[in-house]
């Protein structure tokens, strides 16, 4: 017996785990991109308008259309946390979440189209750097 | 009372070092005065640690916004319970509170064990007072302090979090954090071991129920969350794989899996050098989870502060740890080695070993999903995020072999299992998961991982069945006792086994629970008051929802306002197959202070399933009552509840105390007299 049946185990187990990953990592893998790099993405390999990306960036303040009641479409525009000038739209249907307002910082996934459009499937906030606040803001 | 509560703070760091610095000389040299001194200082140490922490509650209580923690995290129209949750609502006094606890634990560990493990104790002390030396070190120098004054007094705080203004949020992080804190109890009598040489099973047969004590802890947490989340984060899901809730479950899988291969050392005198690999990955997993995922490290919607700062110095500080450790356990290796091998693949080591490698392999693989997005950056300059699917894919199925090993551990033999003794434990069982295969099918359940995990549960939860069962008759015979009887004393004579058998049930319950996300349904629409919505759930059940009324608290004059938050309320009249089954309120609320808004679901709750109104769409300024609702049914939910009510049942069994700690010798009695049975071994 030894240790030689423990290393089988060993080596089995990983095996069939690295698998496992590895299979999981190909079928959810997505990118993570701020705006900038999602622009350089697409003028360098247009196909990159099909795959399916997540973004982070800062919502465009006074650029949020409504929806109609809920589940309803909205539109907004989203730019680069350290770029703003670098900004697409963003299409949205559905709920979005509570703290989401016209200059929330969000998480985005979905595509970008090739009409320059994003269309997002999801929409998170990032609440971070709203909670806890600079000093200078605090005197405001 | 603040101030006094920051002088405690500077004081306690010098108390500190001294404390770490004589604990340690004194385990070199032997000297007792200074190992006693070191002790005493652990308690000293709490004691400032309470006045500190006391002092940050009185600036959350008095409205003290001139500290910039406080007016982070507070306002004056908070509730008063949430301003003392104010402690651990932000990054600052989560530090705080959490090396207060590591402090409090250090005191019972000393308190409980200074004379009878005189032979550990100067570098158990040493260690906690190390990390706590650490730890105070990083309070006041690290930009964390959450002393820190302005310059000026703000009018009102910033105000807390709505998401965080649940009272779950309010006891879950304060119980995770029990959880972490006391394991560095265990951890640090591993170091003591090692130090001193004392390599039996010694050290685990002390710290045995520490170790219970921080899984209890860390379950019951982890629990609380899935609850906060449940309700707070209202879209009808639990957990989400984000990564502050993957830093939580880390530890959980290392401390379960340290859980089940100390019996191995107790029993069988192996896997020693893999124990304290396991109890140091366990205890930096600890740390992982508490500050590195808050640092903003990690990106998470949930981390509320960026800090990378404390982020190096936390990573720094574990590899420190981590080398000393590593360092520490190679020095000792020839002292240990494996007392036996296995000796057959039918074994319950070779169950137990086999649990302790896939629940690494859950551990390792939640941790690669989890830094995959700083791996890839690492490797390629590019981050690459893995979604759920991921998990899921990966966690499923090793799962599933966990929860069928949950059955076979227990009952299968020690060393070579006999034919008969398979016969005997297993033909039942597997008898019955036939059964509840064939019931699921012929009922028309087609989804294959909710089969595999309702045949598997029934396989577990026959064998623990049966064992109560056989225990209860055979101890009924023996000493011709009543039924319930037997049982109790059956329990009482071995709580960890028959606790243990608990804690399975009740997992069992939980994955039987989660496995009802597969058969959710939904509905959405928009009701006039009068109106109703109809939802019919995977058991058959038919909801309907007569949406009757809006009823709002918001003020005429918005400055006049006095209110943490205003509520527009929707109330509900629910009937479950035409008969009434109670009323929901689903909610908004808007956050004056914060200028923002939260959904607060409305939830029914019955044996089998939840019903589950989110008010996804109410319009807070037109004073239109027109609602849009999303309403859910979500099977078997209310299981994982009961579920984990259960696991924490069985983890009390199993802490609870067994009758003496160490049967009384009578001073008369000479030394050479037989011990009295149960002297030995059995201390915690």
């Amino acid at each position: 017996m030894k240790n030689g049946r423990f290393f089988v185990g060993l080596v089995g187990v990983a095996a069939v785990v690295a698998w496992l990953m590895w299979t999981g990592i190909s079928d959810s893998m997505v990118y993570y991109l701020t705006p900038v790099e999602l622009m350089a993405r697409v003028d360098e390999d247009p196909t990159f308008h099909e795959v399916g990306v997540k973004v982070s960036g800062r919502v465009v303040e006074g650029s949020w259309e409504r929806g109609a009641r809920g589940t309803g479409t909205h539109r907004f525009v989203v730019g680069d946390l350290e770029r703003p000038e670098v900004l697409f739209t963003v299409v949205y249907e559905g709920v979005l979440p509570d703290t989401f307002n016209d200059t929330a910082e969000v998480v985005l996934e979905g595509t970008y189209g090739t009409d320059g459009v994003f269309g997002a499937h999801t929409v998170l906030t990032k609440c971070g750097s709203r909670y806890e606040a600079a000093e200078e803001e605090l005197a405001a | 009372m603040t101030v006094l509560g920051e002088i405690a703070l500077w004081i306690a760091l010098p108390v500190a070092l001294w404390g770490a610095i004589v604990s340690f000389a004194g385990g070199r040299t032997g000297r007792g005065d200074l190992v006693l001194s070191g002790e005493r200082t652990v308690h000293v140490l709490t004691l400032l640690l309470v006045v500190a922490s006391l002092g940050i509650i009185a600036a959350f209580l008095g409205n003290r916004y001139e500290y910039f923690y406080v007016a982070n995290y507070s306002n004056r129209e908070l509730d008063t319970y949430f301003k003392v949750a104010g402690l651990w609502a932000g990054q600052r006094g989560s530090l705080l509170f959490w090396t207060l606890l590591l402090s409090g634990f250090a005191s019972i560990a000393v308190f409980r064990n200074r004379r009878r493990n005189r032979e550990f104790m100067p570098y158990v002390s040493g260690t906690l007072l190390g990390l706590l030396c650490f730890l105070v070190i990083v309070l006041l120098f690290a930009d964390v302090n959450p002393f820190e004054r302005m310059g000026f007094t703000p009018a009102n705080g910033r105000g807390l979090n709505p998401q965080l203004q649940n009272y779950w949020m309010t006891i879950h992080p304060p119980t995770l954090y029990l959880g972490f804190t006391s394991f560095a109890v265990p951890f640090a009598f591993a170091v003591s071991a090692l130090l001193t040489g004392r390599l039996d099973s010694r050290w685990i047969a002390v710290t045995r129920r520490w170790i219970l004590l921080s899984w209890f802890f860390l379950t019951v947490g982890i629990i609380f969350g899935m609850r906060w989340a449940y309700e707070e984060l209202g879209w009808g899901g639990y957990w989400f794989w984000d990564p502050v809730e993957n830093a939580s479950l880390l530890p959980w899988l290392t401390a379960t899996a340290f859980l089940h291969s100390i019996q191995i050392q107790e029993n069988r005198g192996m896997l020693k050098v893999w124990n304290m690999g396991l109890v140091v990955t366990t205890f930096l997993l600890t740390l992982f989870a508490t500050f590195l995922t808050r640092s903003g490290l990690i990106e998470s919607v949930h981390s509320f502060a960026e800090n990378l700062r404390i982020a190096y110095i936390f990573l720094g500080f574990m590899g420190g740890l981590a080398a000393f450790s590593a360092l520490l356990i190679v020095h000792r290796l020839p002292s240990l080695r494996s007392e036996n091998q296995i000796q057959s693949f039918l074994s319950r080591e070779s169950a137990f070993l086999f649990n302790n490698l896939l629940l690494l392999g859950i551990t390792f693989a939640v941790a690669w999903g989890t830094l995959f997005p700083l791996i890839t950056e690492g490797l390629f300059n590019q981050k690459i995020n893995v979604g759920p699917p991921f998990y899921n894919r990966v966690n499923i199925p090793i799962g599933l072999i966990l929860l069928a090993l949950m059955g076979i551990g227990p009952v299968i033999a020690w060393r070579r299992a006999s034919p008969r003794n398979l016969r005997r434990n297993f033909t039942l069982p597997l008898g019955a998961a036939a059964l509840a295969l064939a019931v699921l099918l012929a009922t028309g359940v087609r989804h294959s991982m909710a089969l595999a995990t309702f045949t598997t549960s029934a396989f577990v939860m026959t064998i623990v069945v049966a064992e109560f069962w056989k225990g209860t008759k055979a101890r009924a015979r023996i000493a011709g006792e009543g039924a319930l009887r037997a049982f109790a004393s059956l329990v009482k004579r071995n709580r960890r086994r028959w606790g243990g058998y608990v804690v399975h049930a009740g997992v069992v319950v939980v994955f039987t629970g989660l496995a009802g996300a597969a058969f959710d349904t939904a509905v959405v629409q928009e009701l006039a008051p009068g109106e109703a919505v109809t939802v019919r759930s995977a058991f058959g059940n038919e909801y309907r929802l007569v949406y009757e009324s809006l009823s709002h608290s918001r003020p005429r004059v918005a400055e006049d306002a006095r209110e943490n938050d205003w509520r527009w309320t929707a109330l509900m009249t629910v009937y479950r197959n035409g008969e009434p089954a109670g009323i929901v309120r689903p909610e908004r609320r808007f956050y004056p202070v914060m200028d923002q808004s939260s959904t607060e679901v409305g939830i029914v709750s019955a044996l089998l399933e939840d019903l589950y109104v989110i008010p996804s769409d109410v319009d807070l300024d037109s004073g239109s009552d027109r609602v849009v609702f999303e309403v859910k049914t979500l099977p078997l939910v209310p299981w994982i509840w009961s579920g984990g009510l259960l696991v924490a049942i069985g983890a009390v069994v199993g802490l609870w105390h067994p009758a003496p700690v160490r049967a009384r010798i009578p001073r008369r009695q000479g030394v050479g007299g037989p011990l009295p049975a149960g002297a030995a071994g059995q201390m915690s």
